[in-house]
């Protein structure tokens, strides 16, 4: 479960104004964003995040507008340069690379999809597919075969000789998504990658991810607002909130043990039923009594309760792979169920 | 006595101002005031005169009147009009070559040749047939009038000034789009030119060049024209939607791969709107240039103005309208073609 750590974010900073590094110095002796911006006129954009991106995960960021996360996100590729901290690929610092190894880096180890899709208008669909190719220096000819597959693959098989603005936004978006993937980078850095489609487009793009994921296990780093997209995605989930990292975890864990009373009003609105799953809410030791069904580890708890028939009583075995790994009780259940309000005084 | 005397005296510069005194010949406005009744010593408030260098200069012969500075003005271009002769004349040379060939090119080939090649040049340009058939309607009206020779010089300039315009004007923008100094730097120029009579362009002209040299007139078309194209190209970049510029960095574009790969190709409708005002404006001064010896319509205008033909002025400055509706058409045209292939946007 335990990935090999990808990309590594070390107390990174990042203020936005006339002289940063002054800024920084009054960060560092406890001045807070509301005075930075009074007394300096900087404005905080990011606050001491440590973040650890492991491989072949998908790594949501999550916050509202303006908590940072695509200043974060622009980091990462350093489209931002940050103010203090660091930012490490593989081990290594990629704050102190020269321009020419920036660039190499940008155009083989990490691909980007955005929000607003930015396809090169002019260029027609099997072009914009093939950019990171094209940037590389291959012929047409070269990347023809590859762009091609990969709009296959995203659904726009002989869209190729299209320009974008006569796709619907959806499929610009797999334009954009065929882009990021004809790049063949081990890194994908998906910024807010499906905010501007409609919800009904945006399910099926999750569900083309996660698809996707299954088969190419690529680090993904992906950035949302919207809480149901980070937990139907999320392997490992990052809340930020002006500028600070408030929890990260597995999304499950969070859902279950909010850190403070910010996270627990942001996830009361959740259908819990159909986000919680059956392993995290089990028991692993042993417990008496008679057993009714066997269920999967990865069951959602709304599917227990429609197994269990309303029934308060029933217990279930955990199954995973086939063997047995604990046991989940209906009154379980029904406390997962209810947001934990005792955080509230906090 | 001058108004101003006692102002002299209190600061003590009499003295000075009596040394160094050098009455220049006498002007016109001193003769009046001597010619003039002398009862105008009932000095009142209301008739204070503004302390001018001319009025100072009564009380004061030390301080210069303000015909010595336009005359030092022109003294002082004068002295340098010799050295800017050895630097600008080789440089400009071929401006001068390439409007006396183009003009020699488009009048002495039959018109059976130019015309066909014109309405070509322009459904290439324009790919519209609508539009090549008002080209072909509009020489054809000129040449039946008997205006075909003096149209054809003025297009002949007009290509020649707009072609160096574009040549130079869509690099300034480039650079000016690219860096902010340049812009402070050049914007304060381009408003200069822009808004500087378009006789003035011609006073210095006339000095440093021979009258009778093409250059003459296509340095202060150019001049005048390459204004727009400069500010489009630099807005035109400047424009670009910054997350598909942002999207070429994510993907490692070089500077230049940007540059020639995006936002050139998206700047270009605006590119386009520049060269056609470029080519409106390079029209509007050739008018004004026949007055430095440009051939073309405008001869025939200023003829009209000169003897008072009225029929001779109208034909021809209605000739140049025509030329202008032809030359927007095309290049309207051209813009629209580029506008369709991104009209995401």
């Amino acid at each position: 479960m335990t990935n090999q750590v990808k990309v590594s974010i070390r107390h990174l900073y990042k203020i936005f104004g006339d002289d940063p590094a002054t800024a920084m110095e009054a960060v560092r002796q406890g001045t807070s964003k509301a005075d930075l911006l009074e007394n300096q006129n900087h404005v905080l954009g990011l606050r001491d995040i440590n973040v650890d991106i492991r491989e072949t995960e998908i790594t949501v960021i999550m916050g509202l507008s303006g908590s940072g996360k695509s200043t974060l996100i622009r980091h990462f590729n350093r489209l931002i340069e940050p103010t203090a901290g660091e930012v490490c690929l593989d081990g290594e610092n990629i704050l102190e690379w020269d321009e020419a190894r920036l660039r190499q880096m940008r155009r083989e180890t990490m691909s980007m999809v955005f929000q607003k899709f930015a396809l090169l208008p002019h260029r027609t669909v099997l072009d914009n597919a093939g950019l990171a190719l094209a940037t590389r220096g291959r012929k047409r000819k070269e990347y023809e075969a590859e762009a091609e597959r990969w709009l296959e693959r995203v659904g726009l098989g002989g869209l190729g000789g299209q320009f974008p603005h006569q796709l619907s936004g959806g499929m610009q978006q797999r334009v954009g998504i065929a882009r990021a993937l004809t790049s063949n980078a081990p890194i994908m850095l998906m910024d807010e990658a499906f905010s501007a489609l409609d919800p009904l487009i945006r399910t099926d793009m999750q569900d083309l991810l996660i698809e996707l994921q299954a088969e190419l296990r690529k680090t993904i780093v992906f950035i949302t607002h919207d809480l149901d997209e980070a937990l139907k995605l999320a392997d490992h989930l990052v809340i930020l909130n002006d500028g600070a990292v408030v929890q990260q975890g597995e999304p499950q864990h969070i859902l279950l043990n909010p850190a403070d009373a910010y996270i627990a009003d942001f996830v009361a609105d959740i259908n819990r039923a159909r986000v919680l799953r059956a392993r995290s809410v089990m028991r692993t030791d042993p417990v008496d009594g008679e057993i009714a069904g066997e269920i999967d580890h990865n069951d959602n708890l709304e599917s227990v309760i429609e197994k269990a028939e309303g029934a308060l009583s029933p217990r279930f075995r955990v199954m995973r792979d086939g063997k047995p790994v604990g046991t989940l009780l209906m009154s379980d259940i029904m406390r997962a169920l209810v947001p934990r309000k005792t955080d509230h005084a906090a | 006595m001058a108004t101003y005397d006692g102002v002299f005296d209190a600061l003590g510069l009499r003295t000075w101002c009596d040394a160094s005194s050098n009455d220049g010949p006498m002007s016109m406005a001193d003769l009046m005031a001597e010619t003039g009744s002398d009862d105008a010593s009932a000095a009142s408030l209301r008739d204070l005169p503004f302390p001018s260098l001319d009025a100072l200069h009564e009380a004061c012969g030390a301080i210069p009147q303000t015909r010595d500075l336009t005359l030092g003005l022109e003294q002082g271009f004068l002295a340098i009009r010799d050295g800017l002769r050895i630097v600008i004349d080789p440089l400009t040379q071929p401006l001068s070559w390439m409007l006396s060939d183009m003009i020699w090119m488009m009048t002495s080939t039959p018109w059976w040749i130019v015309i066909p090649v014109l309405l070509l040049l322009s459904f290439l340009v324009a790919r519209s047939w609508k539009v090549v058939g008002f080209v072909a309607a509009t020489l054809g009206l000129l040449a039946f009038i008997d205006h075909y020779e003096p149209a054809m010089e003025t297009l002949a300039i007009i290509f020649v000034c707009a072609f160096i315009c574009v040549l130079f004007g869509v690099p300034i923008g480039i650079a000016m789009s690219r860096s902010d100094r340049m812009q402070r730097i050049g914007i304060p120029i381009l408003d200069m030119l822009q808004t500087l009579p378009p006789f003035v362009y011609l006073i210095p002209l006339i000095f440093l060049f021979s009258v009778t040299e093409p250059k003459l007139y296509g340095i202060a078309i150019i001049l005048y024209a390459i204004v727009p194209v400069i500010r489009l190209t630099d807005l035109g970049i400047r424009l670009v939607d910054q997350s598909v510029v942002e999207a070429a960095d994510a993907f490692g574009m070089t500077s230049r791969q940007k540059l020639f790969g995006v936002q050139i190709p998206l700047a270009l409708p605006n590119i386009m709107a520049g060269v056609n005002q470029t080519i409106m404006m390079s029209l509007a001064m050739v008018v004004i240039a026949s007055l430095v010896s440009a051939p073309g319509l405008g001869v025939l205008v200023l003829r009209g103005i000169r003897n008072l033909e009225l029929g001779v002025g109208l034909v021809a400055g209605f000739g140049i309208v025509m030329i202008a509706i032809l030359l927007d058409r095309v290049t309207k045209a051209a813009l629209a073609r580029v506008d369709a292939s991104q009209s995401s946007r």
